[in-house]
């Protein structure tokens, strides 16, 4: 019995906080994401070369270090905490889906790039009416002898407007699969998002006859929904504990009616309920990383389990922080907002709280 | 990260399973099965059957006559009752042995343990808890109930209230102010006192669903043996706080098992009325899948910190809320399950259980009713969702107390307050 994460994971996730407090203040975040390309180039070279973080997940004959998924659920929860501008998120999906769903060629030719970071590859599976991108799509794939094309609209496709290599999913035969287009192909129409989430951009992406190629066998995308949502639950308790940390530090130093307001039970007990919100996401996204990991079929209750649970307490957090930081809060300084548009993008993704319930209630045979 | 259990504690599963299995009766389906006329007596023999086989004081070192086992092994036999629906020893047992007993071990004289522990065991003695007041709930720590010593004796004068079993009880463990004049937390003494004495009377009360399971005491020149102190005289705070730290035992994993089998037998509940496809109703189900999948991750991570050496923290506050707003919440969709069923309910009462129905108990309408009903205190007792509110913003978060208004010789404070 050892539900924890271990000692040197403890160490690597201070070490990358103390990196990311340093060389990403959320001033840098806020600059970065203002960018034409939406993220800090240079920050992600440094993950990318002195961390390695693209590719701790990756075996080593792809240049990897073949940690697991325990390494990368940390690193989300730490750039979760920090909103890091960075496309590790997208590019960590993406492996995974090459990793999991991708031919022997496909893994050849994508994940060494991705795991130097030189090649920011992006999961294109969202549409507006499918939130998960892994069933009812609109999007279709049409085979010809000289090849694949889709034709279709994605949405929501983050670092979408700037990938190297997307990964689309699309219906073809009544069977989803993932296709790989490149960023440079031939009839894709690539426009940034004015999104919700003003620190991870996202792009509307239109493929009209674009030429792409099967990333493996059809099939595999709902394990692929839940690997996201499993991950995605660990960057959302990242979240909460900034939120949380936020409003703390605010109620023990603002003072009002001559005493610090932390000491109102009114702004105490909603601390205390971000508390016990915080720690029941942890031990769900940690137990679905932990699952996601070892490889089970639990993962499929768990997965959308966990993120329902992360996505209600972040929800909670970033809202109540707000509140509690009072009229400054509203403010664009202030950085609470970044972290309430986060954690209302980080809900939605892949399918809100109620869609995961839904899931979850058909998977454990309601 | 690995959440399984130790080769040596998985065999030790089975032997607590073969226990259960040889010495249950045949067919057993949980105390709720049986009817109503012969649970007493099977508590009674049950009790007996774990006494000879070293199974009631678990926790209790070997030359107490415990079946000293590591706090593992205690998990581990608290899991396997917990899902035979097995008692592990009466509700009087639940003071005796979990909560005085392991206080004596830890705090008390060695004439104490000689002559308390073998009658706890024994089943001799049985014991209740004098700890709230009418005027000291949450503000624990503001008792008014006296003890002055005459001669060699302490003469008690006071009332406690909300005690559980007191009326099956023989003696209570109280808490009573021996320093009026010191500070409200410095002049507390914890007694033992025997119940079978003129100046004790136990009045039940009748709590909101119906059933008469706690208790009024009521003391009136009550007496006890001067040395029948635990812990030093005016120390009686510190043993107080940490015999609670035994109330919240090995129940960190058994907690998950137990609202389970409850929220099994609520998708059962939904199933037979066909609303188990009912879209809302499956929201709230599988909210509640998530509730309870929450409390078994939150075991393992309990279960890890203590085979680490980590004490049990302020996190046993978040533990609380968890699972007293959680029993609020099912038991409403079972409400809500039951519509008009609910409103003049049939079929097998639970008996007035705190918590979930025996194992067994049918899957009644009225059960539900009547657990809906015992849900509301789930939130009050062991430290009202408040108080469990202010020690997470306080002990975990280090959030500044509210001013003080009582410091001071309790003396004082309590004649301000009349």
């Amino acid at each position: 019995m050892d539900f924890a994460f271990s000692s040197d994971q403890d160490d690597f996730r201070l070490a990358l906080r103390r990196f990311l407090t340093d060389k990403s203040p959320l001033s840098q975040v806020r600059a970065s994401s203002a960018t034409e390309l939406g993220y800090d180039v240079a920050l992600w070279r440094q993950m990318s070369d002195q961390l390695g973080l693209p590719g701790l997940h990756l075996p080593e004959e792809y240049g990897g270090s073949a940690t697991g998924l325990l390494e990368p659920a940390v690193v989300l929860e730490e750039t979760g905490r920090a909103l890091t501008s960075s496309p590790y998120t997208a590019g960590l999906l993406a492996s995974l889906a090459v990793l999991r769903l991708g031919s022997e060629q496909a893994q050849k030719d994508l994940l060494p790039g991705i795991a130097t970071g030189a090649t920011v590859a992006t999961l294109a599976m969202t549409e507006l009416a499918s939130p998960t991108g892994a069933s009812a799509l609109q999007t279709t794939a049409l085979s010809r002898d000289d090849g694949v094309t889709l034709t279709g609209t994605k949405t929501l496709v983050e670092h979408g407007h700037s990938a190297d290599v997307l990964l689309v999913s699309a219906t073809s035969e009544g069977e989803v699969g993932l296709y790989v287009v490149q960023g440079d192909a031939a009839g894709l129409t690539r426009t940034r998002q004015d999104a919700l989430d003003l620190t991870r951009p996202v792009a509307e992406v239109r493929l009209q006859g674009t030429p792409a190629v099967p990333l493996g066998q059809p099939g595999g995308l709902e394990e692929l929904v839940d690997l996201a949502c499993a991950l995605l639950a660990s960057e959302m308790v990242g979240g909460i504990e900034a939120c949380l940390a936020m409003a703390t530090a605010y109620a023990k130093t603002r003072r009002q009616f001559n005493r610090p307001i932390g000491s109102f039970q009114a702004v105490k007990h909603r601390l205390a309920e971000m508390v016990v919100g915080l720690d029941g996401a942890r031990a769900a996204a940690m137990y679905a990383v932990h699952v996601a990991n070892a490889g089970g079929a639990e993962l499929g209750a768990v997965a959308p389990l966990a993120k329902a649970e992360a996505s209600d307490a972040y929800t909670f957090a970033a809202g109540w922080n707000i509140q509690l930081l009072g009229g400054i809060g509203f403010t664009w300084e202030q950085d609470a907002h970044l972290y309430f548009r986060r954690a209302w993008t980080d809900s939605a993704l892949y399918g809100g709280p109620a869609a995961q319930r839904a899931r979850l209630a058909d998977r454990i045979g309601l | 990260m690995d959440i399984s259990y130790p080769p040596e504690a998985e065999s030790f599963r089975t032997r607590v399973q073969a226990f259960l299995g040889e010495q249950l009766p045949a067919g057993w389906a949980g105390i709720g099965a049986l009817p109503e006329t012969e649970r007493e007596a099977f508590r009674e023999s049950w009790r007996t059957i774990l006494a000879e086989h070293q199974m009631l004081a678990v926790s209790w070192p070997t030359e107490y006559g415990g079946a000293g086992l590591s706090h593992l092994e205690q998990v581990v036999l608290a899991e396997e009752f917990a899902k035979a629906g097995a008692p592990q020893g009466s509700e009087n047992d639940t003071f005796g042995i979990g909560m005085l007993g392991n206080t004596l071990i830890k705090m008390g004289t060695e004439a104490q343990k000689q002559h308390y522990l073998p009658r706890i065991l024994s089943g001799e003695q049985r014991w209740c808890q004098g700890y709230s007041e009418p005027e000291a709930g949450s503000d624990l720590a503001g008792i008014r109930t006296s003890a002055v010593l005459d001669g060699d004796q302490w003469v008690i004068n006071g009332q406690k209230t909300w005690t559980s079993a007191g009326q099956l009880a023989d003696h209570i463990f109280v808490l009573a102010r021996t320093d009026a004049g010191a500070p409200k937390h410095k002049g507390i003494s914890f007694l033992l006192v025997p119940m079978d004495q003129p100046g004790v009377e136990v009045r039940p009360i009748t709590n909101m669903a119906g059933y008469a399971l706690f208790n009024e005491v009521f003391f009136t020149d009550a007496r006890t043996g001067a040395g029948e102190v635990v812990g030093a005289v005016n120390d009686g705070w510190r043993i107080a706080m940490a015999l609670l730290g035994f109330e919240r035992g090995v129940t960190a994993t058994t907690d998950a098992i137990r609202f389970r089998g409850d929220l099994d037998r609520l998708i059962a509940l939904a199933r037979e009325r066909g609303l188990t496809s009912d879209p809302r109703i499956r929201d709230r189900l599988a909210w509640c899948h998530g509730r309870v999948e929450v409390m078994r991750f939150r075991g393992y991570q309990a279960l890890t910190r203590s085979l680490s050496g980590q004490p049990l923290g302020p996190e046993s506050a978040i533990s609380k809320i968890i699972w007293s707003e959680y029993f609020q919440a099912y038991t409403e969709l079972a409400m809500e399950i039951l519509g008009p069923e609910a409103l003049a309910a049939t079929g097998q009462p639970t008996g007035g259980m705190l918590q979930m129905p025996e194992a067994g108990t049918a899957n009644s309408p009225r059960s539900w009713v009547e657990t809906f009903l015992a849900a509301r205190a789930g939130t009050i007792y062991a430290g009202s969702s408040q108080i469990q509110r202010n020690i997470i913003g306080e002990q975990l978060l280090g959030l500044p107390k509210e001013p003080r208004l009582d410091s001071g010789p309790f003396r004082e404070l309590a004649s301000r307050r009349g």
